[in-house]
């Protein structure tokens, strides 16, 4: 990656231009002077085919002469694409560079920064805005030289043709340039005051709709149609004047341009006929007349990508100028190993507005002690957490970890020795095992050793998070591809399992029963009760299936089917349909996110036409939401008995009439074979679970384990867990889960200071409960500890505890003292 | 097949009576139609056997519950010992604080026979609510008179019995 020192927002966009892109430029020069002379060419083409081949008739000549000018023109083109290309390849290079360096900058700026920016404002300039300069950047050399040349090779021509008609046609730009420009800022601001009005107008017609209920409980009808009347009056004004200004523009334009050969066949014309200019002179100099309005109108649209470009980098660069807070990483020397003593003088903190968080701090831990801080919320905890952890910049004072000051130390120093669990910790997209190894990793450096397996499943045990990570590999499907030995492990449990859990289970679980109907599985999978073997029976694909549909429709189940289709449909829509395409909105519906849109027109359809008269994709649509509907989890919608009772018979029937025409489409349930088409847990259980309540799941959970142990397939499903992507921003996890997952990667880091900030505040009691014991058996004395607390029935065990109150440390003191003392912990914890 | 032609009437679902349900909640009930579908789309219904906690103390959970069917008690453990609060029965509704912020128990609810719940959690609530903003001030609206309406009603019932526990009146100060 090329990489250059001088941060980003200190650069000028022109510095883009040659940097890393230096031969590529050069070489599109090249292909610049090839392409000027190929332009030219053709036009003494034209003089010597009129002059020489037709006036003296010689057909060799007019062959040669044409056979220049074709390859000219092919030339020309191939000369013309490559320059696109080279533009292209330069254009976007450059904008990977400004990317990656504009990002490399900005998660390197403080966290005020953060606080007062929208993510958006990051997104926009990333995403969007640095597209623009961009283009330039592809453009810059090769559109100015190229038009520039051009328009001097072509006016060069005309001089050498005839300097007199040379002149005298090229005086039609320098009018051109004084006119246009007039009109054009006089179409401009017609357009400014058009968006202007459009704007009005838009906040008018959204007003009248919001207060739609207070027009129609007044009858003011008539008053609202005058405001609105008055806008689209004004508004048909400016956009008339903006149009005849645009028009005047293009108009101006076109007759200028018309000017010029006028003026050559007027003058051109009267010294042909006199003898004082060839014929074929006069039809090069039409061509190159025409050919100069290009590059003159290519200049004038460059001149505009600058100008846009240029704008829009400096306010990008403005936006984003500020230093970051603290180096990123020595230069002179390795991360320091420090010693965990933590020492806090006279610490103070301000915000950028001047008020003070922190005021006076105080304190000392040596290696190895804990430290609680409790106080009411606002009193100053976290912000001191922080001002530790280099996450604040302090204002005064002194923090010394080590002996070392912290706002003297790199990142890197911090990384290495620190360990922060935030109050509401980050998780990114990616596996488990990529976001538990993050802060090794972060240490490590892309080379860096990581731990072992063996103590990464420590850590899943020591927060708790092993029984979630096993519940993430039990939801996996497996391949038969890759999981032959393990399949067959699975099916010599699942019998046993039902022996001895199965009772136990049977109000959790719903059991795949041949003879009764799944209500947590869909009517496509009742009616196959079975998993598809080829690609044209899989459930995605069951409703465009020639053979199933006329299963369906021999079997009174089509109209049915596409009944319920547009039951849920309405239903659906009707509760979704303004809702974001997020996971939460669409987990318990029929419908995926992105069929949303399709959906609507669908119900939009249905309220005015029959479902007979749907069209094909329409009808297919509502099928095969029909199919998806699981009553034991789409509750939009029920299931008749009768119908159900039905699907029971068409199950029976498919089985045999499958079998017999399509043998080896499906492999149906059965007690013997690994069901692909199903997670682990369900082949284990052969059926699936009714709930998801946190009761229900330790039921399960335990008597799970208790039959993996036996088989030692324990740490093979973990493993298999550990590949679980948790979504953005770790979405698909519990808060719990994601406060576990936070733990256990800075476990697993291991640091010598430890900072917790209500680091177990979403954690249940057991879990939390875990925690504590593991904080005060294994972590004690090894590494120090300060702790964010609030919940005050957890800091007995604690070496000290400091009270805060409005930004100062009231009070410090292990529990026993300071509860004897009865001063501001006695009262917080409400023992008066 | 002829109970299920397109005469045939459409069973309720599990969607319209959990509407229904809210709709004579005091904390939903103040809400308009709009939002007020997508909490009852995103309840779901849980079964507790007896004896299995609907909540415990000390947790969060951020669920709130309305109880179908079957009753539960409310109890508070203190070192060790558990007190028996009251009886939750069928149609209570419980936890609306619990869904606006973060807060632990101060009581677990345990089924005192084999109890339906209505369930909305804390997350699909606030996502829910983040696309009605508007609709924030009528949940706070809902919970202050809610607040306002129990200590009135205590006071009310209050004896003289109760003695020092008077000094510590005012929730509806908070």
């Amino acid at each position: 990656m090329h990489r250059v020192d001088r941060p980003i927002v200190k650069r000028s966009l022109f510095s883009w231009v040659f940097d890393g892109n230096l031969r590529w430029q050069v070489l599109l020069l090249a292909i610049i002077a090839v392409a000027v002379f190929t332009r030219v060419l053709p036009l003494e083409m034209q003089k010597r085919i009129v002059n020489q081949a037709v006036s003296l008739r010689k057909v060799d000549l007019l062959l040669t002469y044409c056979a220049y000018y074709l390859a000219a023109v092919l030339l020309s083109s191939a000369c013309k694409y490559l320059i696109n290309v080279l533009e292209t390849h330069i254009a976007q290079q450059s904008l990977a560079r400004m990317r990656i360096a504009l990002y490399d900058h900005i998660i390197t700026l403080p966290l005020s920064f953060f606080r007062n920016t929208q993510p958006g404002t990051v997104v926009n300039a990333i995403a969007n805005e640095l597209a623009v300069p961009s283009n330039f950047v592809g453009s810059a050399v090769s559109t100015p030289v190229s038009n520039v040349l051009t328009l001097l090779a072509f006016a060069g021509f005309l001089l050498w043709l005839n300097p007199l008609l040379a002149v005298v046609s090229l005086s039609i730009y320098p009018a051109a340039m004084i006119v246009l420009p007039f009109l054009q800022r006089r179409a401009n601001k017609a357009n400014q005051q058009r968006v202007d009005l459009a704007r009005t107008f838009a906040g008018r017609i959204a007003e009248s709709i919001g207060g739609v209920h207070e027009i129609h409980g007044n009858g003011a009808y008539r008053i609202e149609t005058g405001k609105f009347n008055r806008l689209v009056e004004q508004l048909r004004k400016v956009r008339v004047v903006w149009s005849l200004y645009r028009f005047a523009v293009k108009s101006t334009n076109n007759f200028f341009t018309s000017l010029g050969p006028f003026l050559v066949f007027i003058l051109g014309g009267y010294m042909t006929i006199k003898g004082q200019l060839e014929l074929g002179s006069l039809v090069a100099f039409l061509s190159a007349q025409e050919k100069l309005y290009d590059p003159w109108k290519e200049l004038i649209e460059f001149y505009q990508v600058y100008q846009d470009g240029r704008v829009t980098y400096d306010r990008t660069m403005e936006f984003f100028d500020i230093e970051p807070d603290y180096p990123l990483a020595p230069t002179d020397r390795p991360a320091f190993d420090l010693e965990p003593r933590l020492e806090v003088k006279s610490l103070s903190f301000f915000t950028d507005g001047g008020i003070r968080l922190l005021d006076d701090i105080n304190l000392h831990l040596e290696p190895g002690e804990h430290l609680a801080l409790v106080g009411f919320s606002g009193s100053g905890k976290s912000t001191l957490a922080l001002c530790i952890g280099q996450l604040n910049k302090y204002s005064n004072g002194s923090v010394l970890i080590g002996g070392q000051e912290v706002s003297q130390l790199t990142k890197q120093d911090l990384a290495a020795n620190v360990g922060i669990v935030a109050q509401s910790p980050f998780i990114f997209e990616g596996s488990i095992a990529e976001n538990l190894l993050y802060a090794c990793d972060a240490v490590a450096g892309e080379d860096g050793r990581r731990p072992s397996l063996d103590d990464v499943i420590a850590v899943l045990h020591q927060t708790g998070l092993f029984v979630d990570v096993l519940r993430f590999g039990l939801n996996t499907m497996l391949t038969a591809e890759m999981h032959a030995d393990l399949v067959k492990d699975i099916i010599r449990i699942r019998r046993k399992f039902q022996e001895k859990h199965g009772e136990k289970l049977a109000d959790y679980v719903e059991f795949f029963d041949e003879n009764a109907y799944l209500s947590h599985s869909s009517i496509a999978e009742n009616l196959t009760f079975g998993a598809a073997n080829r690609d044209d029976f899989t459930q995605a694909e069951l409703s465009r299936n020639d053979y199933f549909l006329a299963f369906l429709e021999q079997s009174g189940l089509h109209r049915l089917l596409l009944r319920l289709g547009a039951q849920l449909t309405r239903q659906t829509v009707d509760i979704l349909g303004n809702l974001p395409p997020e996971a939460v909105f669409f987990e318990q519906s029929p419908m995926n996110a992105d069929e949303l849109p399709d959906y609507k027109a669908v119900a939009e359809h249905l309220r005015r036409r029959r479902l007979d008269d749907l069209d094909q994709p329409d009808r297919h649509r509502l099928l095969t939401l029909g199919l998806r509907f699981t009553p034991g989890l789409h509750k939009m919608a029920a299931l008749p008995a009768e119908m159900q009772r039905l699907l029971l018979a068409a199950r029976a029937s498919f089985r045999e009439r499958v079998s017999r025409d399509r043998p080896g489409a499906f492999t149906f349930y059965s007690k013997n074979d690994y069901i692909f088409s199903q997670t682990i847990l369900n082949n284990i259980f052969f059926g699936k679970a009714k709930t998801t309540t946190p009761q229900a799941q330790e039921v399960i959970a335990q008597n799970i384990i208790q039959v993996l142990i036996e088989r030692d397939l324990l740490e093979t499903i973990v493993d298999i867990g550990m590949h679980y992507n948790v979504g953005s921003k770790g979405e698909k996890l519990s808060g719990g889960q994601r406060q576990k997952l936070a733990i256990a990667r800075v476990f697993l880091k291991s640091p010598r200071l430890l900072i917790m900030d209500e680091a177990t505040s979403a954690l249940d009691n057991t879990s939390q409960a875990r925690i504590q014991n593991l904080l005060e058996t294994r972590w004690k004395r090894k590494s120090t500890l300060v702790a964010v607390v609030h919940r005050l029935d957890t800091i007995r065990k604690f070496d000290r505890i400091a009270v805060m109150k409005a930004g100062k440390v009231v009070e410090m003191g292990s529990y026993d003292e300071l509860i004897a003392r009865k001063g501001a912990l006695y009262e917080l914890v409400g023992r008066k | 097949m002829s109970s299920l032609d397109e005469s045939s009437p459409t069973p309720s679902c599990e969607y319209q009576e959990n509407l229904d349900i809210l709709r004579q909640t005091y904390f939903f009930s103040g809400l308009p139609l709009e939002s007020l579908k997508i909490f009852a789309y995103l309840c779901t219904r849980e079964k507790f056997r007896e004896g299995d906690f609907l909540f415990q103390q000390g947790e969060d959970d951020g669920d709130a519950l309305c109880i179908l069917s079957g009753s539960a008690r409310l109890e508070r453990t203190v070192e060790g010992a558990t007190l028996p609060i009251r009886t939750v029965g069928a149609g209570e509704f419980v936890g609306g604080l619990t869904l606006i912020g973060q807060t632990r128990r101060l009581y677990s609810l345990r089924a005192l026979q084999e109890t339906t719940c209505l369930v909305l959690g804390r997350d699909k609530f606030a996502k829910t609510l983040d696309q009605f903003p508007e609709q924030r001030h009528r949940i706070f609206r809902a919970v202050v008179a809610a607040i306002n309406d129990w200590e009135e009603r205590f006071l009310e019932g209050m004896t003289e019995a109760c003695g020092e526990c008077a000094s510590k009146l005012g929730v509806s100060l908070l």
